[in-house]
């Protein structure tokens, strides 16, 4: 019921203005449902800055909460109006949604925090997707665990002097805006800010406003911001130092190499930190990532004198932290991103080479040789007389006398060098031989033959002689 | 005739298989055949970390461990072989009775060539070898330096720390690409080379069966079959003799 009294009487207090009050909002609106979604906005509660201004631009303006906080209420119309909301003509009760007319506006707040915490939910009528991100981040997540000092859209972009920070042609950040980053961040994270001050990124963008070097954002995410401490941030790492140092039009300004990914990727630490990157993006590893050992805030440059990696002892002072064993010729087992050359870890270099033709020099005569067993073979197997044909010849041959068995072995013999003094004893073979079967071939070519032609002798030599092998199996 | 054909037949089934492995030389095998396949098949997910069938089988942390464990264990019993034969090796040359068959000389290289001719049919027939021919004892020397530098290279990544105590740090990553590459050599070599010539020149099973039949020895080994035949001829000749 009160709320349509309101109604009535906002309405009859408009009527009567008429045209001076209507000009300001009727100006404003158009501009107002161009910039976001109708229905989004309480239409009906057209109350003008000027009005709340009236009483919110004292300095004295304030209230007790109660805690017994005071609740600054002073608002500087100045700072506003060059606000990015300011200029686009905004309403404080836009933002302002609970405003009612009568004093105290009919809400109260127990804190500061919890004021600001309430006010900060109109963002998101806007800005969804900014505050759907938001939801998600670290410090959403810290908020909820009871920590409300964790950063709001407010603590950062503040309340009335939001300025704009993308170009909105290119989504760039404006100049100048880079270097305010590190320092917005700063007003909670300030240890983490003196060590990101004096590290080579910090110093490039503090001293000479480099634009090639990170700020918090680009590590960290712009509203998404994660949990840095967690296994999944650990081992997407390396991928987000890789976004700027595998960038040749970046690195090959300052001669840095741009393989430092790929080399960390082929030795041990990179590789398991990129197969559970991929497989168990949330697995704990105590591989290293880049910031175990170049630093996570405080990166020096590698020739740094005094912290330095290139410093051997910092190295392996480093490499001690994982293996406590390792001695002065340890660190060396890492490449430091090196590939190897003659000049830089020649033994790598040469082992390499060493199997550059050893694979081929072994492996291609290798595998022509039994190409060409395989068709010498596949060639004898064919010209052979046909296996069907072999066996019914081959009863003749079981009746060759043993006096011609034994010429072929004498032949045969004497043919292969073995000198005659030896016929003796072959002539003793030969005579065993012929009287046993004829399925035993008599010279090696023609062994060969009945080999090829039926790979079984023996299943022959039973099928044509059972006596004999009965007789063996009996004895 | 029925008795000399019985004697006769005794001899000849006698003869048809000859000794070739004895049991240890067949378990040696066997161990070799478990352990080097056990290896490889865990080493190469472990190389080939950029496929999806082995980020598949690495794919939690536990399971990388599992696998570098199994590699482990069957490195440690491929290390214990290889230290058996060694020292059988050495115990036997002690003893003066390490048999050289093994040994490459002068005749594998007569013999490569001639088998060259061979299968470029220059030549008729395949040379005649003795006891191991020249292509088993590329097989045996490849397959035994391929293990001891995978052995070697091995143990330096397996403890880093202890062998740049007193080696120099480079070895480290020299170890990790001899052990992974000469691991794809040496299996490539045995897919192809020993499978073609044990499993489809020829089936030659002598290495669990522990003999060859006398075809196969007239036709693969002559030289060994003429040698084995003149003694066991001479023995003969000397019992009749007596």
């Amino acid at each position: 019921m009160r709320l349509r009294d309101y109604f009535f009487i906002v309405g009859t207090v408009m009527l009567v203005g008429a045209l001076g009050f209507a000009v300001s909002p009727a100006t404003a609106s158009p501009a107002l449902s161009a910039a976001k979604p109708a229905g989004m906005l309480p239409q009906t509660e057209t109350v003008t800055n000027e009005a709340c201004l009236a009483c919110h631009q004292n300095p004295q303006f304030s209230t007790t909460l109660e805690n017994g906080d005071q609740y600054d209420l002073y608002v500087d119309p100045e700072e506003f109006n060059h606000s990015i909301h300011g200029e686009g003509g905004y309403l404080c009760v836009q933002c302002h949604v609970d405003f009612k007319p009568e004093a105290g506006h009919g809400f109260s707040f127990n804190s500061r925090r919890e004021a600001t915490l309430r006010l900060n939910e109109s963002c998101s009528q806007c800005h969804q997707t900014q505050s759907a991100q938001e939801h998600d981040s670290a410090h959403a997540a810290a908020r909820a665990a009871g920590n409300l000092e964790a950063a709001i859209c407010t603590d950062c972009h503040t309340a009335h002097d939001v300025q704009r920070l993308k170009d909105p042609a290119s989504g760039q950040l404006l100049p100048g805006m880079r270097a305010q980053i590190p320092t917005t961040c700063q007003k909670c994270h300030s240890t983490i800010y003196e060590k990101y001050r004096g590290s080579v990124h910090g110093a490039a963008l503090t001293d000479e406003n480099n634009p090639d070097v990170p700020t918090c954002i680009d590590c960290h995410g712009v509203h998404i911001i994660e949990d840095p401490t967690s296994a999944s941030f650990r081992l997407k790492s390396p991928q987000v130092c890789a976004n700027c140092h595998t960038d040749p039009q970046r690195m090959d300004k300052y001669g840095i190499s741009t393989q430092v990914l790929s080399t960390y990727v082929a030795d041990f630490h990179g590789t398991t930190v990129t197969i559970f990157e991929k497989v168990s993006p949330d697995a704990i590893t105590n591989k290293p990532v880049c910031y175990d050992c170049h630093g996570i805030h405080d990166i020096v440059r590698v020739d740094d004198p005094q912290k330095g990696l290139l410093v051997k002892s910092n190295l392996l002072a480093k490499c001690q932290e994982c293996h406590p064993d390792a001695s002065d010729n340890f660190p060396a087992a890492w490449l430091s991103h090196y590939i190897p050359s003659p000049e830089k870890y020649p033994i790598v270099y040469y082992v390499d080479l060493f199997y550059k033709f050893m694979i081929p020099g072994v492996l291609i005569p290798m595998g022509i040789l039994v190409a060409m067993d395989f068709t010498r073979l596949m060639i004898n197997r064919f010209r052979k007389p046909h296996p069907q044909e072999k066996k019914h010849h081959e009863p003749e041959q079981a009746e060759v006398s043993e006096k011609a068995a034994e010429a072929v072995k004498l032949a045969e013999t004497g043919k292969s060098s073995e000198k005659a003094a030896k016929q003796k004893k072959n002539k003793k073979l030969a005579e065993t031989e012929a009287s046993e079967n004829s399925a035993a071939p008599e010279t090696p070519a023609q062994a060969a033959a009945a080999n090829e032609a039926e790979s079984t002798p023996g299943a022959e030599a039973a099928s044509e002689n059972p006596t004999s092998n009965e007789d063996a199996e009996n004895e | 005739m029925t008795g000399n054909r019985k004697k006769a037949t005794t001899q000849v089934h006698h003869e048809k298989n000859y000794p070739r492995f004895n049991l240890g030389q067949r378990w040696e095998h066997l161990v070799l055949i478990l352990s080097a396949t056990t290896l490889l098949l865990t080493g190469l997910p472990q190389k080939y970390r950029d496929f999806s069938w082995s980020q598949d089988l690495l794919s939690t942390p536990e399971r990388l461990e599992l696998i570098q464990q199994i590699h482990h264990i069957a490195a440690i019993i491929l290390t214990i072989e290889v230290i058996y034969h060694l020292g059988r090796a050495i115990y036997l040359m002690s003893k003066r009775k390490l048999s050289g068959d093994m040994l490459p000389n002068q005749q594998d290289i007569l013999d490569a060539g001639q088998m060259f001719k061979y299968l470029l049919f220059l030549r008729k027939d395949k040379p005649k070898f003795g006891r191991y021919n020249f292509e088993q004892k590329i097989t045996y020397w490849f397959i035994f330096f391929g293990i001891l530098m995978m052995g070697v290279s091995g143990f330096i990544i397996w403890f880093p720390e202890f062998f740049t105590k007193f080696l120099p740090g480079g070895v480290v990553p020299a170890a990790k690409l001899a052990h992974s590459t000469e691991a794809i050599v040496a299996a490539i070599f045995v897919l192809i080379w020993h499978i073609y010539h044990v499993h489809i020149e020829r089936l030659n099973l002598s290495i669990f069966t522990g003999r060859l039949s006398e075809n196969e020895m007239r036709e693969f080994h002559a030289k060994e079959y003429e040698r084995i035949n003149r003694t066991s001829a001479k023995n003969t000749d000397a019992e009749e003799r007596q």
